[in-house]
Parts: structure tokens; C-alpha cells; sequence
């Protein structure tokens, strides 16, 4: 079988080395690889850029990893469709860079976007300041293939945006981290480039300032595709972003600066430089959690997860008042304090189903604080689902949320 | 044995009858929420598709998520089908009843449990009617994104069942979009609760399964649905052309140009005709028309809409309409939205189809379909969603011609083999149910399904919940995986081993 070779190092997952990489270069040999994997009842862990992996909690078991990183084709772009078909390893600045030329894009801007792999961010749910208008990957699958751990291969969904024949297997694949199947192709629907761009930063504001001016652009009907305050000291600067036609943006930047007079407006390689210090503040250090809440409850997250900050070196707040997300990143200098701190902003964001995710952690952090916080309420169903797809526990065993 | 299902055992031996059921029944929801007499039973025999009509057993109507729980143990001691039903206005025969069944209609439970306007969500009962969301917060300046055309009578419930979609999805996206969290009382009588106001709740997203499932994992008891604010503005089009062929130019040329239109809609002559009988509307007769809505902030949507006209009219628009003012926008939208309906002014009777192709396809699809109902012999009228490639072709016919029936049936088939050969979809937003289950097996490959069945497994083991729809065939749950099967290359030694 080809693509089949010796682990290296930088193979390993969370501190566990594998048996053997396969590095398959199409579905069939995608296939052969399951099939062969199941035949040896090998556990097994898919790493598509390998930015995420320390997401989730360790493997139980790992025989074996698999690559996507081979599987990097455009298989489909029907730009008059706004569609795209495309294999699971290709990094989605490859895949932008193909759809550009078309003036299209593909509405997800994760972190990382050089590295990250489209199955990664599908498997990861990853997500960029721009899920404020466009949503999450969820919102933007309309297919996938996927080959399961019999090695099976099946397809859910298609190539069309609206369709509803059969089970929704596209969304319920986001945010499996590659515990349910391996995603080998993913369709996507696109977006127009937007002409113009420009970006309104308000610095100096405290949390429930923040919120009130976030609602505030909403409740003023304007549409802004991102909205994110970055941590300066102990106050945040709020960035909204508008893009469309000229005109739009241009009468919405003015709008808003209307709202609150501390605000800059700011446009071209600043503008680009803002957001880039969005998403190093979000990746700074090596602990980093996302914590989720319903959006009005911003003031009451921002003071369950100061204590975690305050823990940290060089710790910091990225607020998208809009979505009720929050991360927190910095490094790691006492596990205890971070791990107690962490136990006790839970129970504080819980109200509306709100949560607190390690994204990435130290393995002396993870002594002492679970990834994902207690199980979820349907936890019995997710691991009877688990169960139906991979009934021997062999892919990511242990990895997600309950343990599953 | 638990003592629960010592007494289903029981009852099992004994031979329950529907008498005994409907007494256990009425033991939780009153006696007057159990319907057994064959008078009214007549109107559970069907949904918004009135042929292929099945008596049900009974039909229970509980007030309550605890009601619903305590039928669904109930049904499943006795081992008696459950198809729940919202307001019947499926198209798909979704919630037509099965030999033996007992329906759930949620038509009880239709109260809007909360508001939260600060966190832009409603929790509703799932037998509100999908129009009594928006309503509820209009005055606010909020209301509830999808809109399916039969708004104003279905049910939050079956929205969410069939992912349901409307005009406006375009830009809006579907039922699935715009669903926070649910309450469900599963085949084993378990009450779970899916996703929050909260996003991103750890583990799967069982939520995604949920919707669009057809009523086959459970009963939806309770919805979370997102509210969002009334855009600034709004403004439509209304342009007219020679042909479908001009106007899916058209639309194609808006796509290209950048522009994502809140709703982008298509008519062909025998529609517009149609319309204008139904409404009085004094739309001239033409091959084809477009009604198109932009809307956002007001600057962003003058230039829109500004520039969707200009490429309408170099794509060879005949005319183009914009309303004086809303009111006159509305009745446009009326002429679109009871298209359906109307056909019945210029036909004894039509079957309704659904059906998805890729946007660019349009004009192709279209002829393809007029020469198909030329060799019928009957007439399609289409009126549907141009901007996702989303055809409701209407094969008109008369039941009353001998053979006539079968024949529009057939047309009706093809259509939908035209869509999967073009890469769409059998159905765009009426959903399988047990219309379309047989198509399923040619739009999906065995493996696909069986994938699907595994999902429905997780949830309905029993596979009490809403039995025979969607699947061509059932999967037993719990069947051992067969033996493993060596790919040829293994068989032929060429597969190494590590
Ligand atoms: C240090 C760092 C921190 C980050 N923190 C966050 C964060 O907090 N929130 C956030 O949204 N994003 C975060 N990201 C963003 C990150 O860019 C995405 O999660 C990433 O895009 C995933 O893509 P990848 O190809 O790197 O996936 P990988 O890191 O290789 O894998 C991510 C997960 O997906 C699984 N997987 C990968 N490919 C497949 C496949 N084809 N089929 C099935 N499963 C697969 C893996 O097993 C793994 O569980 C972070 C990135 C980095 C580098
Ligand atoms: C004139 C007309 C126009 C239409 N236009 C559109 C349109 O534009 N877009 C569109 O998408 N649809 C449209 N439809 C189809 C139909 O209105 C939708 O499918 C609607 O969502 C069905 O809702 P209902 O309450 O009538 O559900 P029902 O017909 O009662 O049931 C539909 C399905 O949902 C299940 N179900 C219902 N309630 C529950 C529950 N609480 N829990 C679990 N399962 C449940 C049933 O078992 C069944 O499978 C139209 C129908 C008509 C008659």
C-alpha cells in the first residue's frame, strides 16, 4: 500500500507517538487505509495541518495517524454556482488563493489559514472574526464524503446549497475532530469578494460598554461582517467591520462613527494589520480557551474569566460581543491557580447553556482541568452515535466532550 | 425487568387493542385529547398531500413536554408507531399516518414560552404557527427568518422537522440557521435538550441531525429559535421577460456581479397567468418574470438594487416595476406567494414537485422540463426560488381523465431524475417523507444511507418514531456490522501489513 512510513517526531499527538503515518493521495487510497487500519483494529488519529491537535482532550489509544495533507486537490468550482468541491488536506489559503481569481471566496477565516486544512477547520469548527456575519462552518458545508472506520465510503449532503434529501450528515460532522470519520472532500458554497472594506476601531471602553455599543450598531440596522474587542490593559478597543459595495460601507462607517465619537476609522494595510493583532492576541501563549455565553451576558463572562487571566502571563481577552464568544489566551506559569480559576468561571457562564473550552493547554494544566468541563446533557445519545459510526472506539478515542 | 416494561410484556401477551391503548392514553392526556372515532379521524388520514391517504389508530393530543413523554413509554410498551404531526401542511407525506400507528399531534402545545430580545431568541412550543413568532416581536422590530410561503398555517414543529426554507433564504439560509436549541423526547421516553441561547455547546452537533429529520428521532417538544432584526431597508423589482431563458440570464448576472439578494424569485408564463387570475394583479403576459428583494443597511441596498435593475434590463428585461410603496410591494409578493393555490383557477388539479439544480442550469432545466410535459402531454407551470436553484414545477392535470393521474405522477418522477442528473437534489425544502423515499435510492449510493440509518439508530433503536419515511429501505438497528470485506487489492497481496 502506498503512502504508508516510519513515525517521525513531530507525529505525535498530545505527547503519544504512533506506530505508523499514512499519508494517502486520494479517496481510494483514503479507503485502503481505513480498511487495512480496521483490519488490525488500529487507533487511529487524522491531522490535516496539525494547528489544532491539542484541541480536545489526549487520544485514549493511537496506533496510528493519518494525513491529510496529500489530499489537497479542487475537485469541482462551479463559479456560477458559487460552489466549491474540495479534498480535506487543502489549506484554505490555497483554496482562497484558487477562488480569488473567480472574485469569490470561501466566508471562513480561521486562524492559521496557511496551515489549517479545510477538514481541519470542518473537524475543528474553527472560525474567523467574520462568523459574526456568515457564521461558522455549519453554515457553509453543503457536502462531504467521508470515509468511515470500516472504511467505508460515504457522501451526505451535495453540491447544491439548498437541500434537505436525507440526514443532515455535513453539519453533524462539524466539530467531530475526526472521532465519527474522516473527512475526505467537503463542499462548500461560497461568497463574492466584497469591493470595498473598511474597519471602525473604538479604543478605551470598558465590558458593558463594549456591549452597548456592539448592540448599538444592531439596534441602528447596520451589518457589519465582524465585531471584535481586543484587551488593552484593562480596557478593550471594539473593531466593526464593514464590507460590500463602496457606498455601503462607506455610508455604514460613517453611521457608526456617528454613534460613538472616540472611534477610528481605519482602512487598507492598517486595516489589515488590526485584524492580524486580533488573531495573534487569540493564539498568544500556550493556553488558550474559548468561552461561549448567551451575547448579553458579556459584562457577567468578562468577570468569571478575568480570575483565569489574571493567572496567566501576559494574559489576554478577545470579546465578539455579537456571538457571545470570548477567548483567553496567555502562558502558563501556575497550573494549580489557572486550573482552580478555570473550575470556578464554569459554573458562572453555565446559565443558557454557556461553556468553557481548553483549546490548548500544557499537559500541567491539563492535571488539573478538563478540556471540556462536565459532559453534555445528551451525552448518552452522542455516544450511542459514536458507537453506530465506530463501533470499536478506534478514532480519537477519549478525545471529545464526556470523553467520547 | 424494570416494572415498566414488565407490564408492556404483559399487555403484549394479552393483545393490547386500540381500546386499551386509547385508555392508557387518556389516562395522561384526558379523554378528550384522545381521537378514536372514524369521523375524526378522516382529517389525520393525510397531510398537504391528500392521495395515499392511511387511517391511523388513534391520534393523541398532549399539552405538554411530560404528556409527550409519558405517550411515547406508552406507545413503545406497546410497541404501537408514532408519527408525530404538526399542522399538516407537509408536502411530502411526511406526517401521513403508518398501518398501526398512534399520531402525536402537537397542535396543543402552541405557546410562545419566552422572548429575549437582548439575546435575539424565542422559545416556543413546537405548535406555533411559524407567522405567530414574528408577529410576537414585530413591535420590537425583530422577527423570524424563515418563511416558508405556507407561514401563516404551519407549524414551528414541522419547520424544524422538514428544515424547512422559504423566499428569503437565499441570503438567510434555512430552518437549520436558525435553530438554538431544542427540547426532544426520544423513542425511550428520555426528554434531552440540544444546543442553547449559549453557541457552540461541547460535543456533536446533534442539533444538525435534528433538523431536517423528518419527525424520525423524536418528538420535538420545545424550540429555540434565533429572532433578528428588521433589515433598515428593503427594496424589490419586479421585471418581466420574453423568455425563462432572458430572465435565468439574469439572474445569473446578479450572482456574478457580487450581489446576494435577500430573494430572488422566478415565474414562467402559465405561472404569471396563474397569479394574476388568483389575485387580479395586472401583470402583463410574458414568457417570464423575476421579483427580487434587496435588502440592509440603505445605501448598501440603493446601489444593489440600482445595479440588479440595470443587468435585469441588459439581460433583456422587457420591464421593470418597482412598488410605490409597501403596500403595493406586498400584493406583488402575494401574487408570488399564492402562485401555488392560484394554479387551481386554470386547472382542475396539479401535483407539486420540488426540486434542486445548480443556478446556473436554469434555462436548460427548464426547456428540458417543457419537453418532457410535451411528451406527457400536460403542462408544468413553475414558479419557484431562481436565486438557489430551487424548482416547485406544478404538473397540471385533470383526475378526472383516465390515466391522466398516473401520467402527471410519472412526469413528475422524471422531473426529479432530471434534477439528480443535472447534480441537485430531490428536494429542496418539502422533504422526503413517503413521497420521495424511493427516489432516495438513486440520488444516494447504499453506503450513504446506511450512514444516514446509523444516525437515525443513535436516537430510535426502536425505530418507533415516524417509521418507513425518508429510507427506501429500513436498517435494523443493532445489526452486527457483517464480516469485514478484503478490498481486492488485499485479497490480490498487495496491501502491506505494519
Ligand atoms: C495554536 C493554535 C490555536 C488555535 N486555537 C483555536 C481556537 O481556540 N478556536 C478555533 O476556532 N480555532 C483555533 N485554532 C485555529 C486552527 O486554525 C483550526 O482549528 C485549524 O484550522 C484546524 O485545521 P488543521 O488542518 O490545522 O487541523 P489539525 O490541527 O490537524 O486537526 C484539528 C482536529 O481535526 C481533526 N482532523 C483534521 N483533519 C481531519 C479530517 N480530514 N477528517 C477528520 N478529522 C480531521 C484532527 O484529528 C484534530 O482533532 C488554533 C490554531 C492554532 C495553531
Ligand atoms: C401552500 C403551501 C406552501 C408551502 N410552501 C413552502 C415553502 O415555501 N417552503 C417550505 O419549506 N415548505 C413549504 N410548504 C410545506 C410545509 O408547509 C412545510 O414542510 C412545513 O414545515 C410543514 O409544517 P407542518 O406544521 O404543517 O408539519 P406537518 O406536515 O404536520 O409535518 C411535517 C413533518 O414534520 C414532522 N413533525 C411535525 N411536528 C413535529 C414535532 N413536533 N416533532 C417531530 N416531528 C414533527 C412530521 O412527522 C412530518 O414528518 C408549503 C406547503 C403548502 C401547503
Amino acid at each position: 500500500m502506498s503512502g504508508v512510513r516510519a513515525p517521525v517526531d513531530g507525529d505525535a499527538v498530545l505527547g503519544l507517538s504512533p506506530r505508523v503515518a499514512l499519508e494517502p493521495a486520494s479517496l481510494d487510497e483514503a479507503a485502503d487505509a481505513m480498511r487495512a487500519l480496521a483490519r488490525d483494529r488500529a487507533a487511529v488519529t487524522f491531522v490535516g495541518g496539525g494547528t489544532d491537535l491539542e484541541l480536545g482532550a489526549p487520544p485514549a489509544r493511537l496506533d496510528a495517524v493519518l494525513h491529510t495533507r496529500r489530499l489537497d486537490r479542487v475537485r469541482e468550482h462551479a463559479p456560477a454556482d458559487q460552489i466549491v468541491a474540495v479534498e480535506a488536506g487543502m489549506t484554505v489559503a490555497a483554496l482562497q488563493r484558487h477562488l480569488a481569481p473567480h472574485g469569490q471566496r470561501l466566508a471562513l477565516d480561521p486562524p492559521h489559514p496557511e496551515r489549517a486544512t479545510v477538514g481541519g477547520v470542518v473537524a475543528a469548527n474553527a472560525f474567523g472574526p467574520r462568523r459574526t456575519r456568515f457564521g461558522t462552518v455549519r453554515d457553509l458545508v453543503i457536502g462531504v464524503t467521508i470515509v468511515r472506520a470500516d472504511g467505508v465510503v460515504a457522501r451526505g449532503g451535495g453540491k447544491v446549497v439548498k437541500n434537505v434529501a436525507g440526514f443532515d450528515l455535513p453539519r453533524l460532522l462539524c466539530g467531530s475532530l475526526g472521532s465519527l470519520g474522516l473527512l475526505a472532500e467537503v463542499v462548500f458554497r461560497l461568497h463574492p469578494l466584497p469591493e470595498a472594506s473598511a474597519t471602525v476601531a473604538v479604543p478605551g471602553l470598558a465590558p458593558a460598554e463594549v456591549r452597548a455599543l456592539a448592540r448599538a450598531a444592531l439596534d441602528a440596522r447596520l451589518d457589519p461582517v465582524a465585531m471584535a474587542a481586543l484587551q488593552e490593559g484593562d480596557r478593550f478597543r471594539l473593531a466593526i467591520r464593514f464590507e460590500g459595495f463602496g457606498p455601503g460601507v462607506h455610508e455604514q462607517a460613517e453611521r457608526l462613527l456617528a454613534l460613538d465619537a472616540r472611534g477610528e476609522r481605519i482602512e487598507g494595510a492598517d486595516e489589515a494589520a488590526l485584524w492580524a493583532r486580533h488573531d495573534a492576541l487569540r493564539l498568544a501563549g500556550d493556553v488558550r480557551a474559548k468561552a461561549a455565553f448567551p451575547p448579553a451576558a458579556l459584562e457577567g463572562a468578562v468577570r468569571a474569566l478575568e480570575p483565569v487571566v489574571a493567572t496567566l502571563a501576559a494574559g489576554a481577552l478577545v470579546l465578539h460581543p455579537a456571538l457571545g464568544i470570548a477567548f483567553v489566551a496567555g502562558t502558563l506559569s501556575r497550573a494549580e491557580a489557572t486550573g482552580r480559576a478555570i473550575a470556578a468561571a464554569r459554573p458562572a457562564l453555565r446559565p443558557g447553556n454557556g461553556s468553557l473550552v481548553l483549546a490548548a493547554a500544557p499537559a500541567a494544566l491539563r492535571a488539573v482541568a478538563d478540556p471540556w468541563g462536565d459532559p453534555p446533557p445528551a451525552v448518552e445519545v452522542m455516544r450511542r452515535l459514536k458507537r453506530e459510526l465506530d463501533p470499536d472506539g478506534r478514532l480519537a478515542p477519549g478525545r471529545l466532550a464526556g470523553g467520547i | 425487568m424494570t416494572a415498566r416494561s414488565a407490564a408492556g410484556e404483559a399487555a403484549r401477551r394479552e393483545g393490547v387493542g386500540a381500546r386499551s391503548l386509547a385508555r392508557q392514553l387518556a389516562g395522561i392526556v384526558g379523554p378528550r385529547n384522545v381521537v378514536v372515532d372514524p369521523a375524526e379521524l378522516l382529517v389525520y388520514e393525510c397531510d398537504g398531500l391528500t392521495h395515499g391517504r392511511v387511517c391511523p389508530e388513534l391520534v393523541v393530543l398532549p399539552g405538554s413536554t411530560e404528556e409527550v413523554a409519558a405517550v411515547v413509554r406508552v406507545a413503545r410498551d406497546a410497541n404501537v408507531p408514532l408519527v408525530p404531526r404538526g399542522a399538516g401542511t407537509g408536502l411530502s407525506g411526511g406526517a401521513r399516518p403508518v398501518p398501526g400507528c398512534a399520531v402525536v399531534s402537537l397542535s396543543r402545545m402552541r405557546r410562545i414560552l419566552a422572548l429575549d430580545l437582548e439575546n435575539g431568541w424565542a422559545r416556543v412550543e413546537p405548535g406555533v404557527i411559524n407567522l405567530d413568532v414574528t408577529r410576537a416581536v414585530a413591535g420590537d422590530g425583530f422577527y423570524y427568518a424563515p418563511d416558508p410561503s405556507s407561514q401563516s398555517v404551519c407549524s414551528i414543529g414541522g419547520n424544524v422537522a422538514e428544515n424547512s426554507g422559504g423566499a428569503h433564504c437565499l441570503k438567510y439560509g434555512f430552518t437549520t440557521n436558525h435553530v438554538l436549541a431544542a427540547r426532544v423526547v426520544l423513542s425511550d421516553g428520555a426528554v434531552v435538550d440540544l444546543g442553547g441561547p449559549a453557541p457552540d455547546a461541547p460535543g456533536y452537533d446533534l442539533l444538525a441531525a435534528l433538523v431536517g429529520s423528518e419527525g424520525m428521532l423524536g418528538v420535538v417538544t420545545e424550540v429555540t429559535v434565533r429572532l433578528l432584526r428588521k433589515p433598515e431597508t428593503t427594496r424589490t423589482f419586479f421585471a418581466t421577460f420574453p423568455s425563462t431563458d432572458e430572465a435565468g440570464a439574469a439572474v445569473s448576472g446578479i450572482i456574478a456581479a457580487g450581489i446576494l439578494p435577500a430573494a430572488i424569485e422566478m415565474m414562467d408564463r402559465l405561472a404569471i397567468v396563474a397569479a394574476k387570475a388568483a389575485t387580479g394583479l395586472d401583470w402583463p403576459d410574458v414568457g417570464a418574470a423575476l421579483l427580487m428583494d434587496a435588502d440592509g443597511p440603505r445605501a448598501e441596498v440603493e446601489h444593489v438594487s440600482a445595479r440588479a435593475i440595470e443587468i435585469a434590463r441588459a439581460a433583456g428585461a422587457l420591464e421593470v416595476r418597482v412598488p410605490r410603496d409597501e403596500a403595493e410591494r406586498q400584493l406583488m409578493w402575494k401574487g408570488r406567494k399564492s402562485a401555488f393555490a392560484a394554479v387551481g383557477r386554470i386547472s382542475p388539479s396539479y401535483l407539486v414537485e420540488d426540486g434542486v439544480i445548480p443556478r446556473s442550469e436554469i434555462a436548460r432545466v427548464l426547456r428540458d422540463i417543457a419537453r418532457l410535459a410535451d411528451e406527457a402531454g400536460l403542462r408544468v407551470a413553475n414558479v419557484f426560488h431562481a436565486g438557489d436553484g430551487n424548482l416547485h414545477p406544478l404538473v397540471l392535470y385533470d383526475a378526472r381523465v383516465p390515466g391522466e393521474e398516473e401520467r402527471a405522477a410519472r412526469l413528475g418522477g422524471e422531473i426529479l431524475r432530471l434534477c439528480i442528473r443535472y447534480g441537485g437534489s430531490i428536494t429542496g425544502e418539502h422533504g422526503v417523507g413517503a413521497e420521495k423515499a424511493a427516489y432516495m435510492a438513486e440520488q444516494f449510493g447504499p453506503d450513504d444511507l446506511d450512514t444516514m440509518q446509523r444516525v437515525r439508530c443513535a436516537f430510535d433503536g426502536a425505530a418507533l418514531m415516524n417509521p418507513g419515511k425518508v429510507f427506501p429501505t429500513p436498517r435494523l438497528c443493532g445489526e452486527k456490522p457483517g464480516p469485514y470485506r478484503p478490498h481486492p487489492a488485499e485479497v490480490a497481496g498487495l496491501a502491506e501489513r505494519w
